[in-house]
């Protein structure tokens, strides 16, 4: 291969050390996949009441945390390190400064998430006195185990070092270039880490002031308010976090398979400026049904995140028609008789399209979730779940999934064990979560809540509209069953992947775009400012919220207990012990009765 | 692959094309995902969410 | 910068419905008058519910004419008054609060949804129609019952209600 000429050679090729790391960062990221998706459809069986004989109900929601942690954190970041590992290196065309730097971010990442994995998948082992049974968003004052909280700092900070790896990266290549545009991926790489940076600095705070000294004893109380606002200070841009990756490719890879290249680079750094301005000072709208919080506050919020809507609706537009562009090249005609000339037999760009689509049904939902008084009618209710199915759970995973056929060959030297296998795949995930967040979202409407081991009440039932409950069950059972179908199928191609031999020819160029960046005023690339009204923004829209929080509950909280979820263990052996006791006094007197009597 | 987006992007490199590209069929399919949007807004906001029991007043 | 016609028009298209999109919602704040969960009421000590006099007997109680006030306290696994008995065609405020953990207040298939947190009260007013029987559910996870969680509000008529409330059967 090293006879291969410049453009044949693949990233493999050019950068074995830097693709290294992007196949550990995959690697880690598909295992976090595997084993959320088997919670995945252990909860699935189990909440629809089709089979609960494999966990209790208690520990239902030991893995609904293991879930929500392992695919929404795990496997989305892992991704999204390795995948701008290569878009930074590959569109800079240069190394990483310093690969011993790359390593150290990924073993920092791996190893927080293995702490808080271990104090999370403890929690199905009765004799382990650990536990964080507290799903993936761990609002006070349930408590889960300090190694959970830890493992999450540990992880945070192992990000934070990855994002400055792509910004010296970045800014040696800018001394080397000193009057180039930055190049496209680059520059979505940095404004969605500049995103990250402000994102997570609220939930390491929460994390390293409040949590973990209080989850070791140091301190015996915390505001859950104020706790739970830093939090979605956090979880809300975070959905951006997972996203932005999902639109890189879609922007910069998408165009390139369908067959054309991006409609306009100008408009795809704004939509990236747009992210990196209005994803965080959103946060609240999570928090509209909180007591506590002033509705002015939730107004502003809603304000900001219905403008969210533009980044999110224009990419729809500029994507679209870079396929449309593609698609004409190819030959297509028409109205809309243009869609049939696309390459529908190839699993990464029917992925990505399958997955886009599911995104404009989410960004429906979506826009309910954000109307600040209807989120009565679905707030925690199995809607909400419906609904991020289709966004992180579809738009993103699929992407993901479906780009991995064409990265993957790409940093491996070995073609993709099968097409076909892949083709059926992203078409069964599909299908699967349609009927899936379908049936989630009709259930939502009745009421049906999230979160719950055993959605059945004694008392009451549920209304029936579109379908009855029942029914709707077995619409989710079955959706989440191909899920994991498609999952098993996605993996087992890819184990079957790294068994082939290592061939040449992979090598892919990706093609610059009709309204290139010299289209695009220079300010766009002023980070720095964007960055500065970014944060200018944050303190706008949370200064006095956060100070309000404050002010009523008081730094630690206004008299509100600990709950750990970690000691149960430990109480019902005491309580178990107690018992025994007990009953062997009882026991006794009753034989001591029988002998006096 | 490998060299960077911007050294290829020159104005001759793609100039002519942009303007001669008409992406209509994009704008029909958005506009009809535009009207299945406001259709189900009006419905899920004015019928659905305004129509149920126990709207809360204050 | 060049930016395609029909992309700008997409553009006015997407602000316009994002505007639609607050439009309604602020049409629903004023014309039928949906108010959010707010910081109406002040901070509470959770760990010490039993001295406060609205929260230590929770109970519904006639507060105006045809006005009522249901004191409701959510805590490991369950909700307090259960059943949740109010008169039909009333204005009734519901006051949530929580003993421990953070829980979520829903009466399923209606508006009526809250999160409850504990330190803080959720105050939500509802306008109850004719008699009807729902189902309370814990909407937020809260521990290792949160699925046994559940109440019932019962709307009855203004007679059945005074009967009860005379009766003095406990509710
Ligand atoms: C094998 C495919 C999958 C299946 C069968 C599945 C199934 C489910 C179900 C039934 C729930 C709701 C549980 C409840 O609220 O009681 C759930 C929750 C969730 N899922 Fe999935 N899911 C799958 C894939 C994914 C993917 C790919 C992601 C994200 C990348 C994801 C992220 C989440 C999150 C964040 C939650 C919420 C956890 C919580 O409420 O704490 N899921 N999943
Ligand atoms: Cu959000
Ligand atoms: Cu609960």
């Amino acid at each position: 291969m090293s006879e291969a000429i410049e453009g044949d050679r693949t990233f493999a090729d050019k950068f074995p050390e830097e693709a290294r790391v992007v196949r550990a960062a995959l690697l880690g990221s598909f295992l976090a996949l595997t084993l959320g998706a088997v919670f995945g459809i252990i909860q699935t069986l189990h909440r629809t009441g089709v089979f609960r004989g494999l966990i209790s109900s208690t520990d239902y929601y030991t893995s609904l945390t293991a879930h929500g942690v392992f695919l929404a954190l795990s496997f989305t970041t892992f991704f999204l390190v390795g995948l701008f590992t290569w878009a930074v290196v590959r569109s800079l065309d240069r190394p990483v400064i310093d690969i011993r730097i790359t390593w150290t971010w990924y073993g920092l990442m791996a190893a927080g998430m293995t702490m808080t994995g271990i104090s999370i998948l403890a929690g199905f082992v009765n004799e382990l006195d650990m536990s964080a049974d507290v799903l993936f968003t761990f609002y006070a004052p349930l408590q889960a185990h300090p190694m959970f909280y830890a493992g999450l700092a540990v992880f945070i900070v192992g990000s934070w070092i990855a994002g400055a790896d792509y910004f010296r990266t970045w800014l040696a290549w800018k001394r080397e270039n000193p009057d180039e545009r930055i190049p496209l991926q680059t520059f979505m790489v940095l404004t969605t880490m500049a995103m990250w940076y402000i994102a997570s600095s609220a939930v390491a705070a929460s994390v390293l002031i409040f949590l973990l000294p209080w989850s070791l004893g140091l301190i015996d109380q915390v505001n859950p308010t104020l706790t739970r606002t830093l939090f979605w200070f956090f979880g809300h841009p975070v959905v951006y976090f997972w996203l932005m990756p999902a639109y890189l490719l879609w922007y910069t890879v998408l165009p390139k398979i369908a067959g054309g290249r991006l409609f306009s680079d100008p408009l795809a750094r704004v939509v990236f400026v747009l992210f990196l301005l209005l994803s965080t000072p959103v946060g609240i709208h999570h928090q509209y049904l909180d007591p506590g919080i002033a509705e002015g506050f939730k107004f502003i919020s809603m304000t900001n995140t219905m403008f969210l809507l533009l980044p999110s609706l224009l990419t729809a537009f500029t994507v679209v028609a870079s396929v449309e562009y593609g698609a004409r090249q190819r030959g297509g005609t028409g109205l809309l008789g243009w869609l049939t000339d696309l390459p529908w037999r190839d699993p990464a760009f029917t992925g990505m399209m399958l997955a886009g689509l599911m995104f404009a049904a989410g960004g429906f939902s979506g826009m309910v979730n954000a109307g600040m008084n209807i989120n009565y009618m679905i707030h925690n209710t199995i809607w909400v779940p419906g609904h991020f199915h289709l966004t992180v759970g579809t738009a993103v995973a699929l992407t993901f999934m479906a780009a991995t056929y064409w990265l993957w060959p790409q940093i491996t030297n070995k073609p993709i064990y099968s097409r076909a296998i892949g083709l059926v795949q992203v078409v069964v995930w599909f299908v699967g979560m349609a009927l899936m967040s379908n049936a989630m979202h009709a259930q939502g409407i009745l009421g049906v809540p999230r979160r719950t081991a055993e959605p059945e009440y004694s008392g009451f039932d549920y209304p029936t509209m579109f379908g009855g409950f029942e029914e709707l069950n077995i619409q989710i059972a079955i959706g989440g069953t191909l899920l994991f179908v498609s999952t098993v199928l996605f993996i087992g191609n890819l184990v079957l992947t790294m068994g082939n031999p290592k061939i040449s020819g992979l090598a892919e160029e990706l093609p610059p775009a009709l309204s290139g960046p010299d289209d695009a005023p220079r300010v766009l690339d002023n980070l720095r400012l964007w960055v500065g009204i970014a944060v200018t923004l944050v303190v706008l829209a949370y200064a006095l919220p956060l100070a309000a929080i404050i002010n009523r509950g008081g730094l630690l909280g206004p008299g509100v207990g600990t709950f750990p979820v970690w000691l149960t263990p430990v109480l019902d052996a005491l309580a178990n012990g107690a018992a025994a006791v007990v009953g062997g006094v009882v026991d006794a007197s009753a034989s001591l009765a029988e002998v006096v009597g | 692959m490998g060299r960077n987006e911007t050294a290829h992007a020159s104005a001759e490199d793609v100039g002519g094309e942009t303007e001669e590209f008409d992406p209509i069929g994009t704008l029909t399919l958005i506009a009809i995902y535009f009207a299945i949007l406001v259709v189900s807004w009006v419905y899920i906001y004015y019928i659905e969410f305004l129509g149920r029991d126990l709207v809360i007043v204050g | 910068m060049h930016i395609h016609a029909y992309e700008k028009l997409w553009l006015a298209a997407s602000v316009l419905l994002i505007l639609f999109l607050l439009g309604s919602v602020t049409y629903g704040a004023v014309g039928p008058g949906v108010a959010m969960v707010s910081d109406s009421e002040p901070a509470i000590d959770a760990g010490a519910l039993d001295e406060d006099d609205r929260f230590s007997e929770p109970r519904v109680e006639q507060v105006g004419e045809n006005e009522y006030a249901a004191y409701v306290v959510a805590r490991q696994f369950g909700f307090q008054p259960d059943p949740i008995v109010v008169p039909a065609n009333s204005t009734v405020t519901f006051y949530v609060t929580s003993a421990d953990v953070i829980h979520g207040f829903e009466v399923a298939g209606t508006n009526a949804n809250t999160m409850v947190v504990p330190g803080e009260v959720s105050e939500i007013t509802v306008e109850t129609d004719g008699p009807a029987e729902y189902g309370i559910v814990c909407n937020e996870y809260c521990g290792a019952a949160h699925h046994a969680m559940e109440g019932k509000l019962e709307v009855v008529s203004q007679s059945a209600y005074e009967e009860r409330a005379s009766g003095g059967d406990g509710e």
